[in-house]
């Protein structure tokens, strides 16, 4: 099984490091322009799983992303591991997309790879969800613009042929199961890490970078224009949800009994006598002293 | 008019424009979707028929609630006691588990069949919900919005001028408030130009209505004709993982660790004052679950559980404002923390400011005397 000839997508995307302290402001919100940028941490495990499936059953794996120009940082960084190009959708109209209007430019994106290669997707694989945004929704909302199946919540899997076999995590456990391709599968963070980087990858990423000529055979930059997309579709235009107003989540409390600086035994008394802990007492069981 | 009251008018200001105005309340139902876990209703869905009610009784509509699955017996009278006016049962042996085709097969078929579409569509924020509900809302394009913690029905301004043909005053949106930037800021997120504006939400954060026997309502079988490639997914094997089976968000008592602990013995210690109480599980905080020493479904808060017990023991946990929306609707919250200046003094009932590791011990055994008292 090892000769077919997949092709594989991973969705990619770039995202604010808020484990760096640069660009996060006291109140928690995010300044993007001062913010340290890095691959979306979910997608990852993504990539891992494109690249597992390019060495274990054959194809090529291409990255995909959409945002703003320095995103082809991480479509580089996934080559450093071993992706064999990158597309990046970078266009100003594509600003304020929701869910429904970035799965809508990143399915015409597919949608012209797919011609280009004369081969429509095999896999399409994305991380559950971004940390900036938190709604595991782009995923599905391509494969439906589509019409693929769908795996959500991938733990594991494999290829048996054409048929993809996957695990996914449920609530209290997790179920197996197995569709045709083509699918999308939204991987999540149980998946193997993403391993390092390969040192063949490492090297061509130096050569493209003091090579611009050959770089843009590996990383192409496209706008809505070049994958045919309806602006109006689009980003702010094509959105049909608009972020209303946001507030701090407000403060509360305040009206803490703090104990301090007495005997441990006197401070847990009087903690345990002024809550209603007997009512949930273990009585079922006598538990010795 | 006299001198004095045209002095007393401010200087004349350019009428505003009237925005034109949108009613978007159409009398479409507000719709929830009620899962089921091993033919059992999920509790979620009866949060969301909770919601659903309110919702539905601003806009004075009705509230429906699908149910998918096979076999279901009781399953649509108990959602009619909890609070639906229709429920509509889609029952057939290729729905007896949830597959993402089928279901969303049988949703879009009904909201299609309705003479108007819905006006609010809810479903859980699962891994059921979360797979479906993203599916339904790109086959109608319309929005939907993750993980919302708060709801409800109000008016929307639209003045945004980069986007003309949507600027006005639109009635009866809904408001789905979900958390944003690492929960420390809520944003409310409107979609008042399509029907259904649809939404997932958290488990565990909305409280269920009593259940009435008395109430009035309607069972409707809904038609199910799948194709051949809406069943091309097949599930070979359904696995419960026993150590995943932690009911955080059904348990009276909550036991938390935090990075306090300093490793994963101190889960033992936990462990200990948890078997002190009837219905008592453990739970954690996300640093003590990144550090590896108590798996995820332990945890409490942003990316974890959202509890609502009647008493919550936090151990060496700050009470970081992630922490903290997981657990604050607690009825007693008891923290232990050697730091005084620790956030979560600054919103627990009762703090004691010392080491856990004395603190705990020392409570494990006046809750023994206790329990032996008795």
């Amino acid at each position: 099984m090892t000769n077919a000839n997949f092709n594989i997508y991973v969705l990619i995307k770039q995202v604010p490091d808020t484990g760096s302290k640069a660009g996060v402001n006291p109140d928690g919100t995010i300044d993007r322009a001062r913010a340290k940028r890095m691959m979306n941490p979910f997608d990852k495990f993504a990539l891992q799983a494109a690249l597992h499936t390019k060495k274990e059953y054959g194809g090529t794996v291409t990255a995909i992303s959409m945002g703003p120009p320095p995103a082809k940082e991480i479509l580089l960084e996934a080559i450093e591991h071993g992706a064999d190009a990158g597309v990046l959708l970078s266009d100003r109209r594509l600003a304020a997309s929701d869910t429904l209007a970035t799965s809508y430019a990143l399915t015409k994106v597919i949608e012209y790879l797919n011609t280009e290669k004369n081969h429509p997707a095999d896999l399409i694989f994305a991380g559950l969800q971004t940390t900036d945004g938190d709604t595991a929704q782009v995923g599905p909302e391509i494969a439906e613009r589509l019409g693929v199946m769908q795996v959500t919540y991938c733990e594991d899997f494999s290829l048996e042929g054409t048929t993809l076999v996957a695990r996914r995590i449920v609530e209290g456990g997790h179920t197996v199961v197995a569709t045709p391709l083509p699918a999308l599968v939204t991987v999540a963070n149980a998946y193997t890490p993403l391993a390092y980087k390969s040192l063949r990858g490492a090297k061509k990423v130096q050569y493209l970078a003091r090579t611009p000529e050959v770089e843009a055979e590996y990383i192409s930059v496209i706008d809505l224009d070049v994958v045919n997309a309806d602006p109006m579709l689009a980003g702010l235009k094509g959105s049909p949800t608009i972020v209303g107003k946001t507030w701090k989540i407000g403060e509360v409390g305040g009206s803490c009994v703090v104990r301090q600086g007495q005997s441990v035994a006197n401070m847990v008394t009087d903690v345990l006598d002024a809550t209603p802990v007997d009512e949930f007492l273990n009585k079922k069981e006598a538990v010795p002293v | 008019m006299t001198d004095a009251e045209a002095t007393k008018k401010p200087a004349e200001q350019p009428a505003e424009p009237e925005l034109p105005l949108f009613e978007t309340n159409v009398g479409g139902q507000v719709m929830i979707v009620a899962e089921l876990t091993d033919g059992q209703l999920a509790p979620v869905g009866l949060e969301l028929l909770s919601m659903g009610r309110e919702l539905a009784d601003k806009l004075g509509n009705p509230l429906s609630c699908v149910v998918i699955g096979h076999n279901l017996g009781d399953v649509p009278n108990t959602l009619g006691h909890y609070g639906a006016d229709i429920v509509y049962v889609a029952d057939h042996a290729e729905l007896a588990q949830y597959r993402t085709m089928p279901y969303k097969r049988v949703m879009c078929d009904l909201m299609e069949s309705l003479e108007h579409p819905p006006h609010i569509v809810l479903m859980g924020s699962t891994t059921t919900g979360r797979d479906l509900a993203p599916r339904v809302a790109a086959h109608f394009l319309t929005g939907l919005t993750a993980d919302v913690i708060e709801m409800d029905i109000g008016p929307y301004e639209h003045t945004n001028k980069a986007d003309p043909e949507k600027v006005g005053l639109y009635e009866g949106c809904l408001y789905a408030v979900r958390p944003s930037f690492g929960e420390s800021l809520k944003a409310r997120i409107l979609g008042p130009w399509k029907n259904p504006q649809m939404a997932t939400a958290r488990p565990g954060v909305f409280v269920p209505l009593q259940p009435d026997t008395n109430r009035s309502f309607e069972v409707k079988a809904i038609p199910v004709n799948l194709t051949a490639e809406d069943t091309a997914l097949t599930i070979r094997d359904v696995v419960v993982e026993l150590n995943k089976n932690v009911d955080l968000t059904a348990a009276d008592v909550v036991i938390a660790g935090g990075y306090g602990l300093a490793d994963a013995e101190g889960f033992k210690l936990m462990e200990e004052l948890a078997s002190c109480f009837d219905n008592a599980v453990v739970g954690a905080s996300r640093k003590a679950v990144d550090a590896g020493w108590i798996p995820y479904v332990h945890q409490v808060g942003q990316t974890g559980k959202t509890v609502r017990p009647k008493l919550y023991i936090a151990c060496g946990i700050s009470g970081a404002i992630q922490h903290r929306v997981g657990m604050s609707k607690a009825d007693t919250i008891i923290a232990i923390n050697k730091d005084p200046d620790a956030p979560i003094f600054g919103f627990a009932d009762h703090g004691i400011v010392g080491d856990l590791y004395q603190v705990v011990p020392e409570m494990i055994a006046q809750l023994k005397r206790q329990i032996t008292a008795a």
